[in-house]
């Protein structure tokens, strides 16, 4: 009778494909993230109706204290001191890249004051779409429109 | 006695530490990535170049916002979720029909926002959309209202 021995088994855990697991989920991150212009830490406007901003738009935030910070989009914002500095910063944005959409960033309890200074600023500067950048309510809708 | 060297190079990759290394960028993208917002209400702004359309305040429905957040309607104070209510009739006459929000300048951003945000609303909830809303500057309301 030809009986063998009980071969002794390796305990390993096979972990070839474990890197490609995971380098898989590094370019899906690398892919999908993108670099925030502007970090102003604000309480948005909850709405129902919210477009998707354009990747690259312009940004303007105001914070609570009303302190406002300019991004053409491609770069990191820096402060300026009034709307007036404004208008000169989108006129600089709308002449090198006409159609260039503007993100207003904004603090719900900023003094509608400073919006209307900016919004003023936009128009003069000949822009032609801004967003309200804004939260999600409970309800969400799709949906927008011409204002 | 002469012993031999093992002499055998293994041809084999070591691979053990690439997992390691892969799942601490993993865990680094994931601590730094921030999930932005990045959507809001869009306002199409009308061009400056254009001739400014005279609006006759009496054709129009005009929506001040206050100070406090109340809002008053055709001189009328009315709730938020009053509004479209309001305007179903004239907006069912004339779907053209302007409307314009006049916020107090003391009044909250949030307020405008949310009164902008119960228009937009408005093919929703009463089936007619609002084409024709306008957010005059105050400086458009002094060189063109007075």
């Amino acid at each position: 009778m030809d009986l063998h021995a009980s071969k002794a088994r390796e305990a390993v855990i096979p972990t070839a494909s474990m890197a490609d697991i995971a380098f898989l989920l590094i370019i899906f991150f690398m892919l999908t993230m993108t670099f925030e212009v502007d970090k102003t830490r604000v309480t948005l406007p909850e709405t129902v109706v919210r477009m998707e901003v354009p990747k690259k738009a312009a940004y303007i935030s105001v914070n609570e204290a009303g302190a406002i910070r300019v991004s053409s989009g491609e770069e990191l914002s820096v402060t300026v001191a009034s709307t007036e500095d404004v208008l000169s910063f989108a006129a600089g944005v709308v002449a090198s890249q006409p159609g260039k959409e503007f993100v207003i960033k904004a603090d719900e309890g900023v003094p509608y004051r400073t919006i209307d200074g900016i919004i003023d600023s936009l128009k003069r500067a000949r822009v032609e779409v801004i967003y309200l950048l804004s939260g999600a309510e409970a309800t969400e809708l799709e949906g927008g429109g011409e204002a | 006695m002469k012993l031999e060297r093992d002499t055998k190079v293994s041809d084999e990759i070591p691979t053990a530490s690439m997992a390691d290394i892969a799942f601490l960028l993993i865990i680094y993208f994931m601590i730094t990535t921030t999930f932005a917002a990045t959507q809001g209400l869009d306002f199409q702004l009308p061009d400056e170049q254009d001739e400014t359309p005279l609006v006759e305040k009496e054709e129009s429905v005009l929506i001040e916002i206050m100070p406090g957040g109340q809002i008053v309607v055709d001189s009328q104070p009315m709730e938020l979720d009053a509004i479209l209510d309001y305007l179903k009739p004239r907006l069912e006459r004339n779907p053209l029909k302007p409307v314009i929000i006049r916020p107090d300048p003391d009044s909250d951003y949030g307020h405008m926002v949310d009164v902008f945000d119960e228009l937009r609303q408005a093919e929703d909830k009463i089936g007619i959309q609002v084409r024709n809303i306008s957010i005059p500057t105050q400086r458009e309301i002094e060189a063109f209202w007075y």
